[in-house]
């Protein structure tokens, strides 16, 4: 990590404040810090697009420049493609911003929140996915209201 | 700073998990699952004969409804705040759960690919699609391919000297109208879902699936457990139609990226072996690697 190379670091607030991580497929994610959020500027290496969780590698290129690839951890196929992810999206050479949150043990990898790519798009694996219908007939009488936010 | 923080949150939910009254009871108590189920049964008459016609169309990829997250409960408040009447023994160890989660210290058992086992299959947020045939119904869970076989041809469970704990138990059903009701039994322990309770290995549910609407299927959920609940735990369960343009349900493999392999440190948590891109699959015999 090099002050060159990381473009923020921030304290982030909120909802996750109490939950700590959004959740996750198979493993818990207490191995990244629940708080903090690391910004890079990076070109992509590989999009490991796989279950249980997909990874994102890009190489950083740092003050001494040396390079580090830096890990950012997903959730599998399904849920990036609900999020509009596809596999296609990030290919190897493409340059790229990534927001995460960081490992807490100070190695290259982060929890995803979210990618900004050369031409401003923008990609968020755990945004909250607008992808399931409404209810349209007969309400159930013991089921609770749905709630917005991701599952 | 954050363990601070966490733990007041955790705090906040014993003291509410202490004076909880649970989310709702069965209108009749019964003294097991199958007395429970056997009641049902009698009251459907011993069920509705269906055949390829009748079927309800439950067809569609769904998921878990938005917003309930990791909670076993959709009613309860917080992912901390269980609605289990819980045995003392498990209220402890729930809350010793919790703050140890709260200190960053959490190992789930499904981190080395196993599956995450019925009851709390209810509750991994990934695609599901249900397949009704009159004789079975597959309802299938895309994480790690995880299939639940429901036994609709009358037959009853396994006989207890072919039995044995099974991931998702064993299950038998009958369909009440449009309703399928099913009885599972010899399952594994396990806990609800991460930062929920245990349940052990004597627990077993009856279920009621209905579709709601054209977009919802609803379950709900009673479960036994003698040594870990002093009273049945009903919950409903509720799943929406998924309506993402070209989703489609593909082969779950855990094992595939060997950047996804964690291991329990001494302290109990969690963390990754991380050996970086193009890693390849998880190759559980190092030796070979």
């Amino acid at each position: 990590m090099t002050r060159q190379s990381i473009v923020s670091i921030a304290v982030a607030a909120g909802a996750l404040a109490c939950l700590g991580m959004p959740a996750s497929a198979h493993h818990s994610g207490a191995m990244f810090e629940p708080e903090k959020t690391i910004t890079l500027k990076g070109v992509v290496k590989e999009f490991e697009y796989t279950n249980p969780h997909s990874w994102l590698w890009i190489t950083v290129t740092n003050d001494d420049q040396t390079t580090t690839d830096w890990g950012f951890e997903a959730e599998g196929p399904s849920s990036l493609f609900r999020n509009g992810i596809k596999k296609g999206d990030l290919r190897p050479g493409d340059k790229v911003t990534v927001t995460g949150r960081p490992m807490r043990d100070g190695r290259p990898a982060a929890a995803w929140v979210n990618a900004v790519k050369e031409d401003g798009r923008v990609l968020q694996p755990r945004a909250a996915p607008v992808t399931t219908a409404p209810v349209t007939a007969a309400q159930p009488a013991t089921a609770p209201a749905a709630q917005p936010g991701r599952n | 700073m954050s363990n601070v923080k966490n733990a007041a949150c955790v705090g906040a939910a014993l003291v509410i998990l202490s004076v909880l009254v649970p989310a709702g009871a069965p209108a009749q108590e019964y003294r097991n699952s199958t007395e429970h189920f056997e009641a049902l049964k009698r009251e459907a008459k011993g069920g509705t004969k269906i055949s390829w016609d009748k079927l309800p169309d439950w067809t569609g990829v769904w998921t878990r409804a938005p917003g309930i997250g990791l909670k076993f409960d959709p009613a309860q408040a917080s992912l901390q705040q269980t609605t289990a009447q819980l045995a003392p023994e498990f209220v402890r160890k729930h809350k010793e759960k919790l703050e140890r989660v709260a200190k960053g210290i959490e190992w789930d058992p499904i981190s080395n690919c196993i599956p995450p086992g019925y009851p709390r299959w209810l509750t991994e947020p990934f695609l599901r699609e249900f397949a009704l045939r009159p004789e079975q119904t597959l309802l299938i869970n895309e994480m790690v391919n995880d299939i639940r076989r429901i036994y609709t041809d009358g037959r009853g469970h396994t006989p207890e000297d072919e039995a044995y704990p099974l991931w998702n138990g064993d299950s038998i059903g009958f369909w009440d109208g449009d309703s399928l009701v099913i009885h599972t039994t010899q399952l594994m322990g396990g806990q609800y879902q991460r930062s929920q309770p245990d349940y052990t290995d004597r627990v077993e549910t009856v279920e009621r699936w209905r579709k709601v609407g054209d977009n919802a299927i609803e379950a709900e959920v009673t479960i036994y457990d003698p040594p870990a609940l002093v009273k049945p735990w009903r919950v409903v369960q509720r799943y929406s139609r998924v309506t993402t343009p070209g989703i489609r349900i593909r082969s779950w493999v855990c094992e595939e990226n060997a950047n996804n392999e964690v291991f329990q440190t001494k302290e109990g948590a969690t963390q990754h072996v991380l050996p970086g891109p193009g890693a390849g699959p998880i190759m559980r015999n190092k030796a070979d690697k």
